[in-house]
Order: C-alpha cells, then structure tokens, then sequence
C-alpha cells in the first residue's frame, strides 16, 4: 500500500535529511579540530535519477569535503554549517509533511461518517 | 533556483563578509609591526569580492590582494631594527579606513543574517498553507 | 533652494456610480437529475488529476528541482480538499440510499 514510488522516494528522503542533520551537528562539534575534514551528505541528484528509472529508493553516502583548509588543517566553515542546518530542518519539515499528507488522504477516503 | 535558494545565497555572503572581518583584523593587529628597512613592511590585506554567475547566484572570495611592501620609514635610533641612519620600516595602514571597513563588514554580515531570518520565516508560511 | 509646491487641483467632481445591473437570472438551475450526477463523476477524475500532480511535486520537491515551496503547499491543499469532497459526497450519497432502503422494509 505504502511502495509507490513516491512514498519510497519520500522516505529516502527523510533518512537522507537525518543523516546531513547528524553529519552537521558533527562538523560543528569538530570545528577547531586540527586536521578534521568537513563530511557532507549528498543525495538528491541520486535520488532524481533513481525515480527516473521508477524505483525511488537509494541509500545516502557521507562524502569529504574538499574545501581549502586553514591553517590548523581543518576546514569547517561555521556559517555555512549553520544555514545549512536551517535549509535541512526546512526541508525534512516539508517532506514529512508530504508522508503525513499521504496518511491523512487515505484516512479521510476511510471515514465513513 | 534550488528550492530554499535564498538561505544559500546568504551563507555565501556571510562567508565573504567574515574573511572581510578576518583580513580587516589582521590589517589592524598589525599596525605597530616594525621591520628593518632591508625588509618589506607588512602588507594590507584587501579581500576581493566576485559575483558567482552559475546556479543559485551569491558572492565568493576571489582572491585577496596584498597592499604596498613599501610602508612607512620612520626615524627611530633607539629602535633595535633600525638601519645605520636610525630608519626603520612600519606598515602603510590608514587606522580610520580600515575602522570604517570593520564597520561595513559587520553591518553586511548582519544584513545577510537578517536575510536568512526574514526567508525562514517566509518558507515557514508557505508551509504552513492548507495546514488545518 | 527648495521648490515651492504647486497648490493641490481641486478634485474633480465623482462621475456618479452606475447602478448595479440586478444579477441575471442564473439560466435555469437545473434540479438535481442526470446532469447534476455527471458533475459529480467528472469531480472524481479531476481528483485522480489531482492527486498524482501532488505526488509528483512533492518528489520533484524533494529532490531539489522545485523552485517554490508554495506550489507543492497549494496542491496539496487542493487534492485534500478535492478528497474531502468526494468523501462527504459518496458518505451522503450512501445514507441517502440507506433512508430509501430503510423507508421501503
């Protein structure tokens, strides 16, 4: 019932999102590290082909950043970080909001009063 | 456009203005940086700034120049560094230029700040359309 | 040197407002027969319409190629109405039916 492709792709998504959440409290958390490299979460051209193709279903990867590093060898830009942290809530806000969507359709097709 | 596009594009711009502040404040930790005249005196530092033309937009750091090596020869004897004359070499930094860059490169990194509130709080709404 | 004001035109005077043209009959409502029963099915395609529209802006959302968050909100704002509609109207339709059966035993 729940294995369409959107739904699929949606969920995906989610634990995309979760992941770059988890991958940027990291990063913050390891800002003045000397020779720590930033990791980023990239998901969203992978899961635009794979719903291309009709499945919607692929697994996020964490990647390193190749940013120019500063002195001490790390290389963890703090604003950047931040915002990006800001844009992820937004978007987990809206695909969560999209699976809740799917849920509510169904219950209100159920109701029969 | 990427979907929340207004929020990346302020990252960009709080990232230049901070490297502003960064090079500003090294310009002026360095003011009093004394050298002999057989070396070059310490340079200012200018971060140029260059429009990104592809995708969302935005502003990066182009590279940052560096000021004349010439500097300042000032006559003081008593110096250890001075030269045979009394001569020694200090940094051409104008304090009141770089105060008033320090100023800009804060009041920009706000403004960009209030760029990324203003557009949270917009994509929050258009979220929040057809929610009962 | 500031420039002097010019003194403000007097207003000219408000044309008077044309009456409103009474509303025209609405052409014959038809009462509820074959024709109303049609609308009814044709909402339910729109609805399927609907639906799979909202699905794919929210994928399209979802991975990046959206660029205003409000159309994926708005459609699925209208495909839950749309469902709200045919649900109450189906849920009406049976009870209709319901009473009919009811009254005939």
């Amino acid at each position: 019932m729940f294995d369409s492709v959107s739904s699929v792709a949606l969920q995906s998504a989610l634990d995309g999102l979760a992941m770059r959440q988890r991958v940027i409290a990291d990063n913050v958390a390891n800002i003045q590290t000397p020779g720590y490299h930033a990791k980023k979460v990239a998901f969203e051209d992978a899961l635009s082909k794979a719903v291309g193709n009709g499945s919607g279903a692929v697994t996020a990867h964490v990647a390193r950043s190749l940013e120019p590093t500063r002195m001490d060898g790390n290389n963890v830009n703090l604003d950047e970080e931040t915002l990006l942290n800001v844009d992820t809530n937004l978007r987990f806000q809206l695909a969560s909001q999209a699976m809740s969507h799917e849920f509510t359709n169904l219950r209100t097709a159920m109701r029969t009063n | 456009m990427t979907i929340f596009g207004a929020i990346g594009i302020a990252s960009t711009g709080l990232t230049v203005h901070r490297k502003w502040l960064d090079a500003v404040s090294d310009n002026l930790a360095n003011v009093s940086t004394v050298r002999p005249t057989s070396e070059a005196a310490f340079r200012q530092k200018y971060v140029v700034a260059q429009e990104i033309t592809g995708g969302d937009g935005g502003v990066q750091v182009a590279g940052v120049l560096e000021g004349s090596a010439e500097g300042r020869l000032v006559y003081e004897p008593t110096n250890p560094l001075a030269d045979e004359e009394g001569y020694v070499r200090y940094p051409d930094i104008d304090m009141s230029s770089q105060m008033t860059q320090l100023i800009m490169a804060q009041r920009g990194y706000q403004a960009n700040a209030a760029v990324v509130d203003r557009a949270k709080e917009t994509y929050q709404a258009a979220l929040q359309i057809g929610r009962n | 040197m500031t420039v002097p004001i010019s003194a403000i035109a007097g207003l000219s005077s408000v044309t008077s407002v044309a009456p409103t043209q009474s509303v025209a009959e609405t052409a014959g409502t038809a009462s509820t027969s074959g024709a109303g029963f049609a609308n009814v099915l044709s909402g339910i395609d729109n609805l399927q319409q609907l639906q799979s529209t909202t699905n794919d802006l929210a994928v399209k959302a979802v991975t990046g190629d959206l660029d205003d968050v409000h159309d994926y909100t708005i459609a699925a704002a209208e495909s839950s109405t749309a469902l709200e509609l045919t649900a109450a109207v189906r849920n009406k339709a049976v009870e209709a039916f319901n009473e009919i059966m009811r009254m005939q035993a």
